[in-house]
């Protein structure tokens, strides 16, 4: 996949004029701050339409997916290259299976990373899930934690979270805006939650949520532009949130060595080794000797000796 | 004469042996010179091993492994102390008495002729026809003659008939002082061969009455015959037991190395005045004898039970003195001064009774080389090397003492260079009363080489075994022992389960010790080693948690060079320092260099992307460390179960030399109790006391860390119920045990309890192997179990999955 040629981006072809006009202008910004380049990674729960938004970004059914099963059995990237600009979205399997977080999986994302990315960095990491889910548990804190862990907690300044099925009636008695500002908050505070961010430090990660609807139904506007139920088209919408995040200042994920094995155990506590040397001569093997030399004297001889 | 030869007793537990097949065999020397009296059975001390084996084995306990038990000697010692007692002549003269052990000149009685039957000439000796001296005369296939007599008549003996054979139906003790007879269990009857219903002639019953007569214990005996209606006689021996003046003080003193008192032959002409010269000379004497003879052994309470028998007896009576003697005698055994003897009571008729000990001072410490035919030769051993290994006790100015030669035994034997030792006291004919102590050794053969050969047949193409594919395999060894006499050793030895192809398994070693650096002479004890080896072991890192497919295993081949000093403070405590350098190189099933563990994918296929197997990551590593070793084992048998504490530290300190410059600091502490519930008795046969065993080990690393040398859990050493390994891999471990002993007949059943933990340190492994082949990182696991001789039946449940098996396992936990 590294080896293969990085294809040009012909299904930015396929989009309405006025959001080919959105996103070249997007990607002119990219060009214009020097970043030629942007890595994408997609991660969260299975089913959650990780695969879809993908395809709806790049224009093409790059990814297969399917209904019903777990459709990427492994990550795969996909790169689109327009105008001198290079764009990488890492699409991933869903991190939860059978009611867990499968750590084999996020293992095979890491060893995945590890041999093509080595020594890149990530810019964005787009969190999927879904906007018509009701409710957040403890699941999704999991999840959260499994990638804080793998991937630090630095990676939720380049982070966003995706909603998808956006089209969606809300409740009743709630208006989309409140129903999506409640869903979105709640599942930032789990964001927060499962990456150990604390109160004081929200400000500095300041996550943004975009919406995707990705089903063929989606409403378009008069531009053939696929919108929201508030009438944002989301594609450029979604493109727009991405140029911010990779321009917001803070460094992406250099992915190295490190980030692969967790931090170098072997590397900790070397420098005390002395220290521990010593300690262990005259704390544990001269106190030894001594009870030698007790046991020595004061065994029990016999009555002739 | 004769000597009582108890049967062979298992005593001795030779725990550390020098070889597996091997063979204690209880000597017992009768060493009589015709000069003088035999004093006691000498007892010999021998070890046997046969074999060539040097690999320390510990013996199975068989009834064979016997040397010589105190009973035997007891006996044989009592059975020898002879009696001579002379008689006062004039109240208040010192009597002497003898006890036959002394040598020639045992003559002490001063009386003459005084009591009518003291046995004045040149003094007899008392005899002691044990039973079955006796048994030879009395054949009951011998006829026996009427005595021809009217019945109920008293004869005197010498008017019986020298021609007949007198058959005995009872034999009486007379107390003449106190007109009663004297019951059978009495001390007398001891003395007396003749048994009711013996046949005995004319003779034999004078010899009896002389004997009797001059073993000093009667003032006044004699021998009286009643014809019995039915043709036998009865025999009343009337006597009058020696006696003299009550005594409040007791003195043992050991008189060994001394001139025995000589009597010096009175002359029955001699006038009062000469004789009461005479007596106050041999007072005087006496008196001296005493100073220069050194203070004994005898500690001070058997003293002075000895002087509550005395006090409580009122008059020293010949009897009392006998049992003052018995329980001397019985000190001495009890404390395995095998040679201690009791050869007189002196200073009668004062107030003190003055019991005079030959103790058995060694004189002498020969140490003996024999061929294979038994005779002496010149040996390749250097003498330091064999007395290094004495105990004190053994040495020329000491007393025999039966545990030390015992000791002098075990300790030879531990050498591993004889194959036959033996340890024996011997009479010093030379020095009266002293021992030379000899030791015999056979050495073993210096230079040794053993090939052993194996075919093996392989099934060839289409399962048919072909020429080609058999296998010819085999151990080739040589070993040079005792270089230089100095237990020095080189040995070397070459595996292969297929000397035509033999880079696939090829095992060898070659080692050098050197014991004995600070000098032969030096107590301090360390020893130098130097070794090649290679070895080949299965990584326990490697292996799957519960429920995971079969994880490919990896191989760990170790090859290098060590050189260490090991320090032995007490047999079994010691500290062991040096420097190993290896190359280790991880291999998989088909012996293919393996740089990453390998995993088996959801999809069944394999991945070799592991967790990386070496530092280096190209499958291979050399380094070069430090290590030391310190253990203190104060554990004990006890009855046959461990007793004690144990503690083992174990360092590893990488010096930065080798594959990406490891530095490391790889410890490890165990700490063992055996704690003894119950208060027991120590001795052979004894139960042996219920035992709770608290275990603790903690290893840890810091710095570089390769998979190789990364702490495993589970395993029968570590938490039994598990796999080795099953519960993970981590570069810091707890694990903590408890098992609870109970004796049952002769061996002990046990509970267990068991949990390791790598205490959150499993990431910490390169590529962390307890998550990749899922496993739990900690466990516990409680069972039963019980010994069966060597191996150890075991239920165990493992507490993850709340299963159990049943183990068998050989050798200890703990």
């Amino acid at each position: 996949m590294a080896g293969q040629l990085v294809k040009e981006w012909a299904g930015i072809q396929q989009f309405p004029a006025a959001t080919q006009e959105k996103l070249v202008d997007l990607l002119a910004k990219l060009k214009n701050q020097n970043v030629d380049k942007l890595t994408i990674l997609v991660m969260g729960k299975g089913g959650v339409g990780k695969s879809s938004t993908i395809n709806s970004i790049i224009g093409e059914p790059v990814v297969t997916v399917s209904a019903f099963q777990s459709e990427t059995p492994r990550p795969v990237m996909v790169s689109r290259s327009r105008a001198g600009f290079t764009m990488n979205i890492i699409d991933t399997p869903g991190l939860v299976e059978g009611g867990y977080v499968n750590d084999q999986v996020l293992d095979s994302i890491k060893s995945f990373l590890g041999r093509f990315l080595m020594m890149k960095t990530i810019d964005v990491l787009l969190y999927v899930d879904r906007l018509d889910a009701y409710r957040v548990d403890d699941l999704d804190k999991q999840v959260v934690k499994a990638i804080t862990d793998s991937f630090g907690k630095e990676i939720w300044h380049k982070a966003m979270v995706v909603l998808t099925h956006a089209q969606l009636s809300p409740p009743d008695a709630l208006t989309y805006e409140e129903f999506f500002s409640k869903r979105s908050e709640s599942l930032l505070k789990c964001v927060r939650q499962g990456a150990r961010i604390s109160k004081k430090d929200v400000q500095n990660f300041a996550i943004p949520v975009a919406l995707v609807e990705n089903s063929g139904r989606c409403n378009k506007n008069e531009h053939d532009e696929k919108i929201l139920p508030t009438g944002t088209p989301w594609i450029p919408n979604v493109v727009h949130a991405i140029t911010n995040i990779a321009l917001n200042g803070k460094g992406g994920i250099l992915f190295d060595k490190k980030l692969i094995e967790g931090p170098n155990a072997n590397d900790r506590g070397k420098l005390f080794i002395p220290l521990i040397l010593a300690f262990q001569y005259f704390f544990v093997i001269r106190p030894i000797q001594k009870q030698i030399r007790y046991d020595v004297a004061r065994e029990t001889k016999p009555s002739w000796a | 004469m004769s000597s009582f030869a108890g049967p062979p007793h298992p005593l001795l537990p030779l725990t550390s042996s020098a070889a597996s097949r091997r063979r204690n065999s209880a000597v017992v020397s009768h060493l009589s010179s015709p000069s003088s009296v035999i004093q006691c059975n000498f007892p010999s001390l021998s070890a046997t091993s046969s074999s060539q084996n040097p690999e320390p084995l510990i013996p199975p306990p068989s009834p064979l492994n016997s040397i010589i038990s105190p009973k035997n000697i007891a006996l044989s010692a009592a059975s020898c102390v002879l009696f001579h007692i002379a008689k006062p002549v004039i109240p208040g003269s010192d009597a002497i008495f003898n006890s036959g052990s002394g040598g020639g000149g045992s003559g002490g009685d001063s009386g003459g002729g005084g009591g009518g039957n003291g046995g004045g000439e040149g003094g007899g000796f008392w005899r002691f026809f044990s039973p079955e001296a006796v048994a030879k005369d009395d054949d009951p296939q011998q006829e026996w003659d009427s005595h021809g007599l009217p019945a109920n008549i008293v004869v005197q003996l010498n008017k019986l008939s020298g021609f007949k054979k007198y058959k005995v139906s009872e034999i009486l003790f007379l107390d003449r002082r106190r007109a009663s007879t004297v019951g059978t269990e009495d001390s007398f009857f001891e003395i007396v061969s003749l048994r009711p219903r013996g046949i005995y002639t004319k003779a034999q019953l004078q010899k009896e009455l002389e004997s009797l007569a001059t073993c000093g214990m009667f003032e006044k005996v004699d021998l009286e015959t009643k014809t019995n209606p039915d043709g036998t006689i009865n025999i009343t021996i009337p006597f009058l037991e020696s006696t003299w003046q009550s005594a409040d003080r007791f003195r043992c003193i050991n008189v060994g190395l001394m001139q025995q008192s000589k009597p010096i032959e009175m002359d029955p002409d001699m006038t009062e005045k000469e004789r009461l010269e005479y007596y106050r000379s041999q007072e005087k004497d006496y008196r001296r004898r005493i100073e220069r003879s050194r203070p004994c052994l005898l500690p001070m309470p058997v003293q002075r039970e000895i002087l509550q028998m005395l006090r409580e007896q009122g008059k020293v009576s010949a009897r009392m003195l006998q049992r003052i003697r018995d329980r001397v005698q019985q000190w001495y055994n009890e404390n395995g001064y095998a040679c201690a003897q009791v050869v007189n009571f002196g200073n009668l008729n004062t107030k003190e009774v003055v019991c005079e000990v030959v103790e058995g001072d060694i004189t002498q410490l020969q140490i003996q080389f024999l061929d294979k035919l038994g005779n002496v030769c010149e040996g390749n051993t250097q003498f330091p090397v064999i007395k290094r290994e004495l105990p004190k006790q053994l040495r020329q100015g000491q007393v025999f003492n039966i545990d030390a030669g015992r000791e002098a035994l075990r300790n030879i034997n531990s050498l591993a260079l004889f194959s036959n030792i033996e340890v024996n006291p011997r009479p010093d004919e030379k020095n009266e009363g002293g021992i030379i102590v000899e030791i015999k050794l056979k050495e073993l053969e210096q230079k040794s080489a053993e090939v052993s050969t194996e075919w093996s047949i392989v099934p060839g193409r289409g399962g048919r075994p072909t020429l080609a594919s058999i296998q010819p395999g085999g151990t080739v060894s040589f070993e040079h022992r005792n270089i230089k006499g100095l237990n020095r050793s080189l040995l070397g030895s070459v595996t292969s389960s297929n000397f035509l192809n033999p880079q696939d398994d090829l095992a060898f070693k070659l080692e050098y010790v050197h014991p004995y650096v600070d000098g032969v002479y030096n107590p301090r004890n360390r020893t130098f080693r130097a070794s090649c080896f290679n070895s080949r072991k299965l990584s326990p890192v490697f292996t799957g948690g519960p429920g995971i497919e079969e994880v490919p295993p990896i191989w760990v081949d170790r090859a290098g060079v060590k050189a260490n000093i090991t320090e032995n403070f007490t047999r079994q405590s010691k500290f062991t320092y040096g420097l190993v350098m290896e190359e280790i190189t991880m291999r998989d099933e088909s012996s293919h260099i393996s740089a990453n563990g390998q995993r088996v994918l959801p999809s069944g296929g394999v991945s070799a992307d592991g967790p990386p197997t070496t530092l280096s990551g190209t499958g291979v590593d050399h380094m070069a460390f430090l290590q030391a070793n310190i253990t203190r084992d104060d554990t004990k048998f006890l009855n046959g179960t461990t007793v004690g504490d144990r503690n083992v530290f174990q360092l590893d300190q990488g010096l930065g030399i080798g594959s990406k410059f490891p530095l490391f600091n790889r410890h490890q502490l165990t700490v063992t109790r055996f704690l003894q519930l119950k208060h027991v008795e120590e001795g052979a046969g004894k139960p042996p006391p219920p035992v709770l065993v608290l275990h603790g080990h903690y290893g840890g690393c810091v710095g570089d860390l390769p998979s190789y040398d990364a702490f495993t859990l589970g395993g029968p050493y570590s938490v039994r119920g598990y796999n080795m390994g099953e519960l993970g891999a981590a570069r810091n471990i707890l694990e903590v045990a408890a098992e609870l002993r109970i004796p049952v007949r002769n061996t002990h059943a046990y509970v267990f309890a068991e949990h390791g933990n790598d205490l959150g340190s499993s990431k910490d492994v390169k590529g962390n192997p307890t998550e990749v082949y899922r496993r739990m990182g900690h466990g516990s696991s409680y069972g039963v179990g019980v010994k069966l001789g060597l191996v150890r039946a075991e239920y165990a449940v493992d507490h993850n999955s709340g299963t159990g098996a049943l183990f068998f396992r050989f050798g200890e936990r703990f």
